[in-house]
């Protein structure tokens, strides 16, 4: 059996869900720790597990859901990806790309990607909310390293504006309007998985970081070459190293995610009918 | 059925429980280059070729001898490691590590590492040696890439303080008692380390950069070591030997001989220092 190549493996997860579904959803959701809840906001449901799509990468970890929900959130057609690829759980940058071009061959148009992150900029504080404004990618990988996908997009894409101004205006106004407190800035993608030293916080400072996360750069990467536009939103659920006298740790990360989630999700659940 | 990591560490640790009787190490050294030498001043000494051990790939680098010594140093019970495994030689950040998981399944609780790294600090001489207070990991990849094994260490590990801050301020007060052969007392720095994967020395512009992001030092080992032990609760002490100085715009040729023969200068001093922590320090 000769092996499909990436486009063939791309449009066969995508015709299958099609099928299944009879739908083509127009925004994408990639959704960080904590906001898995908005699947509940979503309407008209359907629910395919990844292991269940051909191609499409399945989670190695134990508890995490696996699933593709497609339905419609504020009467936007959406697909939302329940279970995310990281890098250091040892996935090529190519596999954490797969499921966004999938969402290309669907119909989808803009992303919405969201993660928990630690506050390098020493004026945050756990549980602000952070429109990306760009990235940093210091995972020393790139998922477009390879031959390049023409059918996607170009050998060299563009990164000038790798999160849309406009969709960060829509944002910025949704909120306003409700009241919440907004900061911007830039997420530097790392590939963990131990959190950062404190002299590697102080680098990313220099190098002009605001927060710092393990998600996100490989998914808006490939998004930008598919021609996606992006909206990226953090939520700072801790600060970085060597900030403040105290270890990180993962419970700090998911007590926060867990305090805001009603206002994130109240927030989103906003925005998405404004895309 | 294939064996998983934390199979692989549990048989090289039980191979070397077979191989040294009664001794019980609390504490595991890691010698870089130069330093190699403390190992044949263990006492009651058993040494264990790093081939003989299941799992364990052989060290290649010129230098290094690649094996456990266990034993008794300073009237501590002691494994060490005389010589390491480099990322640039062509092994997988795992198996760079992996002696430190198996020298923590043996019992040793904490972890003495040492290098030979270049000097970006102005401030610093070669010959110096440098207290390593914290580093960066440019070595673009990850020793804890891929599943978690839980009774490793967490899924997430904190390295807010990847050195110990209570071995640190215990180095410095030992530092001021020892001299050296030439009568000079010993000059301890204390810096940040930046692991690159290497094999190349640094450009100019690249030390540049080093220096501007806060470097203090550079080498091509011990980030993986230390990321390692902290995920399985080590307490480490990280000393760097300043071989060279490594400033972007005065730079000058290096060899590797060069590299060794201040690393052998300093070996005094840098040995003095290891065995009075070793004695003093509470494992």
């Amino acid at each position: 059996m000769s092996e499909l190549s990436m486009e063939s493996r791309i449009g066969e997860a995508a015709a299958f869900i099609a099928e299944k579904t009879g739908d083509s959803p127009e925004i994408g959701l990639i959704l960080g720790s904590g906001l898995g809840a908005l699947a509940e906001a979503m309407n008209d449901v359907r629910v395919l597990r990844y292991a269940d799509i051909p191609h499409f990468p399945v989670s190695t970890v134990e508890g995490h859901a696996g699933e593709l929900l497609i339905g419609t959130i504020g009467g936007r057609r959406s697909v939302l990806m329940k279970g995310r690829f990281h890098l250091y759980e040892g996935y090529a940058s190519s596999t954490v790309a797969f499921p966004v071009r999938v969402m290309k061959r669907l119909g989808v148009r803009t992303l919405l990607v969201t993660n928990a992150a630690g506050g390098v900029n020493p004026s945050f504080c756990p549980g602000d909310l952070m429109l990306i404004r760009d990235h940093l990618n210091l995972m020393g990988r790139n998922p477009l390293i390879g031959p390049n996908e023409a059918a996607f997009g170009v050998r060299f894409p563009d990164m000038s504006e790798p999160y849309a101004a406009k969709l960060r205006d829509v944002a910025r106004a949704v909120a306003e309007e409700q009241g919440l407190a907004q900061q911007e800035g830039v997420y530097a993608g790392m590939l963990g998985p131990s959190y950062e030293t404190p002299a590697e916080i102080r680098m990313l400072r220099a190098l002009g970081a605001d927060a710092v996360g393990m998600s996100t750069v490989p998914e808006v990467i490939a998004a930008r070459h598919a021609g996606i536009e992006v909206l990226g939103i953090s939520c700072i659920t801790n600060m970085a190293a060597g900030i403040l006298d105290q270890p990180l740790s993962h419970q700090e990360v998911v007590e926060t995610a867990e305090r805001v989630k009603g206002s994130f999700l109240h927030f989103v659940s906003a925005l998405i009918p404004r895309l | 059925m294939e064996l998983t990591y934390l199979d692989r560490i549990k048989q090289a640790a039980d191979y070397i429980r077979g191989r040294i009787g009664e001794r019980k190490p609390a504490v595991g050294l890691v010698l870089g280059s130069g330093l190699g030498d403390l190992a044949e001043e263990i006492e009651n000494a058993v040494a264990i070729d790093f081939a003989d051990v299941p799992h364990f790939p052989v060290s290649t680098v010129e230098g290094h001898a690649g094996r456990f010594v266990v034993g008794t140093l300073e009237g501590k019970q002691v494994i060490v490691m005389q010589g390491r495994f480099h990322y640039y030689e062509g092994y997988s950040m795992r198996q760079v590590v992996m002696p430190v998981y198996v020298m923590r399944r043996l019992g040793a609780a904490s972890l003495i590492v040492t290098n030979a790294a270049g000097g970006m600090n102005r401030a610093f001489r070669p010959g110096d040696l440098m207290l390593i207070c914290d580093h960066i990991n440019l070595t673009g990849d990850h020793p804890l890439i891929g599943p978690n094994e839980p009774e490793l260490g967490p899924r997430f590990p904190d390295m807010s303080e990847a050195y110990s801050k209570s071995y640190r301020e215990l180095a410095h007060r030992l530092s001021s008692q020892i001299r050296g052969d030439d009568g000079d007392s010993l000059e301890l720095q204390e810096g940040v380390y930046c692991g690159i994967s290497g094999p190349s020395y640094m450009t100019p512009a690249e030390l540049t950069m080093l220096a501007r992001i806060g470097g203090d030092a550079v080498g091509m080992s011990t980030v993986a070591e230390v990321i390692a032990a902290r995920h399985c609760g080590m307490s480490v002490l990280g000393i760097s030997c300043i071989t060279d100085m490594a400033i972007g715009d005065e730079l000058e040729p290096l060899t590797h001989e060069q590299v060794v023969e201040v690393a052998n200068r300093t070996k005094p001093k840098f040995t003095a220092l290891v065995r009075s922590f070793v004695r003093e320090a509470e494992f």
